[in-house]
């Protein structure tokens, strides 16, 4: 499990796609927090509406996780299952080690390369402002979580890698629409993105943030499960 | 010790039954060979005990645990799948590397190299495998199959399509696995191979085991008849045959027309007296007949 994880980590360093999100989301977060580390006024301006310090340095990472987030996810790992067993090189994978594990490893080896990515530029921010917003860090840690757990579910399911790198585009747009809309509206057709999706459980109490990694981690099972029976 | 216990099994793929009710026993430190015509099920029967697919019915151990806890023991048994499954953008030296840490193989690089010198691959180590030659591919999943040092090892056709000389190399690789100590079950369509390495023969045809044996016993099977060869003038054709076969009132077996003789396959020795005088009533000129020395590919035929 500790290989695959770790090849599946180290790989997705290796890819243009990934090299340029990492920079792409390490510059914004730079520049956002370079602007507001400037302009002290602004940060106790929106402390006095309600927002707090943290929020306001990391709302430009929290803003690329949960609108990009899916589309990031799935534009580096949309493949992560299905493309193995296209290759057939999961029949080398399946031969030497449990189906389990390979899952677990490409799992968490995606995660961590996620994690990494949000630490570098948390990193960054905790540089220019000088504290680490724990609360923020949690957050997009959740999101990432559900995230990668879902791509992997899309992933199994879907045995053909083109087809889930169109349906990667399409749920990477339109996942972000529903979530946000569904937190904020009860039409009725968008209660079950409500509670699906991890965007309204961003509000309130921490605990609430425990939802989607359960979410996340049924996925997870489910993903298993069919890959358990899949003939490769 | 029997190191493989196949029970009843079967695979489907669909509504195709590609195995049907296989049994099997594979004992320890022989080498197996699995003999069959292209889409005969080799390569499926070996992705069903090796987990690559799921079972449809019947059970199997291997080294004594069951199908369901097949995790246990693999990395006790080394598989070589199709060779269109490798790690085309890995140089051949980390394909194994990565491969060998999967596999709880602990050598280190250089112990790697000698692998691949062992199964022919020296000065391949730094290429990219996707510019291997086929033969090349072969030989790397043999020797990712070698790593973990185990116990029993599969391998699907590992000859087939490679050079003569690479193939005695394999040959003898298998060889000396087998002296080893180790168990070895292999497919081949080329009888002539699996003639040469294996103790035991097993013939499948169409998902099903047609026949079990050593060699000699596969080629000394008298339940499937006896081969003679028939030279004559005219030569015999397949509607001779099975008019003589219709008078005689005997399974008479038309097998080939050669330039200056037939081949033909009679129940057993017994029947040829009668055949060469039914063949001389009718008319033609015998010149000689005689048994032909059964060949594996005969009894494969025949299957
Ligand atoms: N994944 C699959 N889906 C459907 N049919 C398959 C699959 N794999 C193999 N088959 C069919 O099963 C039969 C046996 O194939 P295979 O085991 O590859 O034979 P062999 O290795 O003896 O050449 C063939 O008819 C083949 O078409
Ligand atoms: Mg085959």
């Amino acid at each position: 499990m500790i290989h695959i994880l770790t090849r599946e980590f180290l790989e997705s360093f290796k890819s243009v796609r990934s090299i340029l999100i990492i920079l792409f989301i390490t510059f914004v977060s730079y520049q956002s927090a370079t602007f507001i580390d400037s302009n002290p006024g602004l940060i106790q301006e929106i402390v006095k509406i309600g927002g707090e310090e943290g929020t306001v340095y990391t709302a430009a990472i929290a803003l690329i996780v949960l609108i990009l987030g899916f589309l990031f996810v799935f534009a580096t790992s949309h493949d992560l299952i299905n493309k193995e067993i296209e290759l057939k090189t999961m029949r080398l994978l399946v031969t030497k080690t449990s189906r389990v594990q390979i899952m677990v490893g490409k799992f968490l080896g995606t995660l961590l390369f996620w994690v990494a990515t949000i630490t570098i530029s948390f990193a960054v921010i905790f540089i220019i402002s000088g504290s680490w917003f724990l609360k923020d860090y949690f957050h997009s840690f959740v999101f990432l979580f559900y995230i990668v757990s879902f791509v992997v579910l899309v992933s199994t399911v879907f045995t053909k890698s083109k087809l889930t790198m169109f349906l990667g585009i399409l749920f990477g747009i339109a996942l972000p629409i529903l979530g946000l809309a569904s937190a904020v509206s009860n039409n009725w057709y968008l209660v079950p993105f409500k509670y699906l999706l991890p965007y309204r459980y961003l509000e309130g109490s921490i605990a609430l943030m425990f939802v989607p990694i359960v979410i996340g981690a049924f996925y997870f099972l489910i993903s298993v499960f069919i890959m358990q029976r899949k003939d490769l | 010790m029997s190191i493989i216990e196949v029970n009843h099994l079967t695979k489907k793929y669909g509504t195709t039954e590609v195995l049907k009710d296989i049994n099997l026993e594979i004992y320890q430190g022989e080498v197996f060979g699995f003999v069959g015509h292209n889409g005969a099920g080799k390569s499926t029967f070996i992705h069903t005990i090796t987990g690559i697919t799921n079972k449809s019915s019947g059970s199997f151990t291997i080294m004594g645990f069951s199908d369901r806890q097949l995790n246990h023991v693999k990395k006790r048994i080394g598989v070589m799948p199709d060779v269109s499954n490798l790690y085309e953008n890995m140089k051949g030296l980390n394909f194994l590397r990565y491969m060998g840490k999967l596999a709880g193989d602990k050598r280190n690089k250089p112990e790697l190299k000698t692998l691949m010198k062992e199964v022919g691959l020296e000065g391949a180590a730094q290429k990219k495998i996707k510019s291997y030659s086929f033969g090349m591919k072969k030989k790397i999943c043999i020797a990712q199959a070698l790593l973990g040092n185990p116990d029993l090892i599969i391998l699907d056709e590992p000859t087939s399509g490679i050079d003569p000389e690479s193939a005695i190399k394999i040959r003898d690789l298998v060889i000396k696995l087998k002296e080893e100590g180790k168990t070895i079950f292999l497919t081949s369509h080329n009888l002539d191979e699996i003639d040469k390495v294996s103790d035991r023969v097993g013939i499948l045809s169409d998902g099903e085991i047609k026949k079990l044996g050593t060699p000699r016993q596969l080629k000394e099977d008298k339940g499937a008849g006896v081969t003679i060869s028939v030279r004559t003038k005219p030569i015999l054709q397949k509607d001779d045959i099975q008019k003589l076969s219709e008078k005689m009132n005997t399974d008479i077996i038309f097998m080939e027309a050669k330039r200056d003789s037939t081949l033909l396959q009679v129940p057993s020795e017994e029947d040829l007296p009668e055949v060469s005088k039914k063949i001389i009533q009718s008319d033609v000129h015998l010149y000689e007949m005689k048994i032909e020395e059964r060949s594996l590919e005969e009894v494969f035929m025949n299957a």
